[in-house]
């Protein structure tokens, strides 16, 4: 069960930081994570001007949540879809949303899960009982000031049994300054529930972005979850999907981006806890300039999790010499009859291809550009929302100008 | 229109082609025949301007030196390179990447871009052409086409980017004799006074549907016989040995790819 917030708060003052010594935050920059600040959650006085235009424009409600507190004003909480409650966790009381959340954590809490526990009062509580067809948005946004220049905020997600629903998590920051966002969120599928569920990391290269998804899944739930790790100076979001009922499945799939000295950080633990479950990961890196990609894949099959099916693959490109990626695929295997696959390439812009194109008329610049985006696209070709779709590619321009 | 005069091609340390010499006016179809490893594709990509080639020698297109030229560049001339190969573009659609190419070109030659519209009524005609399906355009390029697919990709390209001079290498390798007809077909209907083409081949097969209007026999890198197209019925019937006989001893073909 998730840890209290009671408790969390006695541990915060005595917190030990992730070294490099432990895996899962190995290639973390740890002098700049021990310069993050986090305190109780003070909120902003108007969400920056600068951070608006970063907001994906999808119709339907949203909540957003400014350093740690929703901004009601530019949140959308009336005319919600039937089948959809959508509550402010600062307004709820905590115990209440911890026990409905039936999250389990698999895995022991790092620090920042700590801070996030003590620190992220605020928040969104989506609860699905129907199939509402609009998409449910959640933006948070760090403004990191002086003294205090960290955020932390909660999302819990809980799908009643045969609901569905799709949830876009915008991550996003104002300004130059150095600071960053902690947020942590929880997902529960009841039975034959199905969740679309898409992060947008895009904090500013000064900033750094900690996401960590916890999900539990009961039998024969369906979880679509994607990762567009874009922004931050250090991007980085773990998920911990916990296949709990018997033929669960859970599709992960995820983009990053790096440029300039950016790090970005997929961990994902997939455990297979139950009969005949399926599960997919397939991400994709480019990297650049002196960027690093990190990719630490796991699947755990369980004891009596026989029938399991699950894929890995993580492709990367690497557009220059300096940039590079570490990818780690690990499976843990104790159960039978299991089918695990697992696969990682690294590679460079293909030299035939580029020629191809050239031969072809088409400038060398404008060649690669064409073999990146073609590589980068495939992981947005099953986004339902054009809006996402393309607030993503003006990004990837953005960043690639 | 096309003036090759001494041109020599090493890749590394060895040389393939060494010293050859053609001469192709406008609207002329010259065929290029020869065994494998003789130099053939390297002819084909050194008018392309494949990077990783050691080149000398001379090579102009309507007076205008192409090996000073990028790739790019090469094409806005007028050079169009059916590949043996055609690349795989995962990713990238045949419909973007066929505006781009075409507008790219048109560039170089200074003409206006061309808009959506009037871009799918060319793509449409060239697609009628070497009958490509209607979801052609919407399909990554070449990617999980079949051979035959794929080749016809190259005619059709050829048609939308209406090049001064086609190179063809070996379009005819990996088709079945109805895809071969389509092919063939295409070009023949991209004949014309303004546009010459260099077929290479292995086999005198499709030569029975492009009928050159010269047949050259390309052997360890230099031109070693030239005439019209009887010449290619000819070595159907007696293949290359005559001619490579009196080269074996002195130059293994070993290191350069067909």
């Amino acid at each position: 069960m998730v840890q209290s917030r009671a408790a969390a708060l006695e541990q915060v003052g005595s917190l030990k930081l992730p070294t490099k010594r432990d895996e899962a935050w190995r290639y973390a920059p740890h002098k700049s994570l021990g310069r993050l600040t986090f305190g109780p959650a003070r909120g902003a006085d108007a969400l920056p001007q600068d951070v608006q235009r970063q907001i994906p424009d999808l119709d339907g409600p949203r909540i957003v949540i400014v350093n740690g507190v929703v901004d009601t004003g530019c949140s959308r909480l009336v005319d919600v879809p039937s089948g959809v409650r959508l509550d402010i966790l600062d307004e709820m009381d905590d115990e209440s949303v911890t026990d409905s959340s039936q999250v389990e954590q698999s895995v022991a809490p790092d620090a920042f899960v700590t801070i996030n526990r003590a620190y992220g009062t605020g928040g969104a509580l989506i609860r699905v009982d129907g199939h509402p067809e609009q998409t449910i948005q959640i933006v948070d946004v760090v403004v990191p000031n002086g003294a205090q220049n960290s955020s932390a905020s909660r999302v819990v997600i809980e799908m009643a049994a045969e609901s569905s629903a799709t949830v876009v998590e915008t991550r996003i920051g104002s300004g130059d300054k150095f600071g960053g966002s902690n947020v942590c969120t929880e997902i529960s599928l009841g039975a034959e529930a199905k969740l679309t569920h898409t992060i947008l990391q895009d904090l500013p290269s000064t900033q750094i972005h900690l996401g960590r998804v916890d999900v539990t899944q009961a039998a024969r739930s369906v979880l679509r979850a994607r990762l567009f790790n874009l922004g931050s100076e250090y991007g980085r979001v773990a998920y911990q999907v916990y296949l709990a009922g018997e033929g669960a499945s859970a599709d992960l799939s995820g983009l990053y981006f790096g440029t300039g000295q950016q790090v970005l950080d997929q961990q994902l633990t997939v455990i297979h806890g139950a009969k005949d479950c399926t599960s997919r990961q397939s991400y994709r890196g480019v990297l650049d300039d002196s960027s690093s990609g990190i990719w630490n894949g796991g699947v755990d099959v369980r004891p009596g999790a026989d029938g399991t099916d699950s894929e890995q693959s993580n492709d990367n490109l690497l557009l220059s010499r300096h940039a590079e990626v570490n990818t780690m695929p690990r499976l843990e295997i104790l159960a039978d009859e299991v089918s695990c696959q697992h696969g990682a390439t690294v590679g460079q812009l293909d030299e035939e291809a580029l020629y191809y194109l050239r031969s072809r008329g088409i400038p060398k610049d404008e060649a690669s550009r064409l073999l990146i985006s073609g590589f980068a696209d495939q992981m947005m070709d099953d986004l339902e929302s054009d809006t996402v779709r393309s607030w993503i590619a003006e990004r990837l321009e953005r960043g690639n100008a | 229109m096309l003036h090759v005069e001494n041109l020599t091609v090493s890749i590394g340390d060895t040389p393939i082609l060494k010293g050859l010499d053609l001469d192709v006016g406008h609207g002329e179809v010259h065929a290029i025949m020869g065994p494998n490893g003789s130099g053939k594709s390297t002819f084909a990509h050194a008018l392309a301007g494949r990077d990783g080639y050691d080149v000398a020698g001379t090579v102009t297109l309507d007076g205008a030196d192409l090996l000073e030229m990028e790739p790019e560049d090469r094409a806005g001339a007028g050079v169009f390179l059916g590949f043996q190969y055609p690349v795989e573009i995962p990713g990238v659609n045949n419909m973007y990447f066929l505006r781009t190419a075409l507008n790219s070109v048109r560039r170089i030659r200074g003409d206006d871009e061309i808009g959506a519209r009037d871009f799918l009524k060319v793509a449409q005609e060239a697609m009628d052409l070497v009958e490509m399906k209607k979801d052609f355009l919407y399909r990554s390029v070449n990617a999980g086409f079949s051979g035959g697919e794929k080749k016809r990709n190259e005619i059709l390209q050829m048609a939308v980017m209406q090049p001064k001079l086609a190179v063809l290498d070996e379009t005819d390798s990996g088709l079945d004799i109805d895809a071969l007809r389509v092919v063939a077909a295409g070009v023949n209907a991209l004949r014309g006074p303004d546009r010459s083409m260099i077929v290479i081949t292995h086999y005198q097969r499709l030569l029975d549907y492009i009928k050159p209007d010269f047949v050259h026999v390309l052997v360890d890198g230099k031109i070693v016989h030239s005439g019209d197209h009887t010449l290619a019925l000819h070595l159907e019937d007696h293949g290359y040995a005559s001619y490579v006989n009196h080269d074996l001893d002195d130059s293994p073909l070993s290191g350069a790819t067909a």
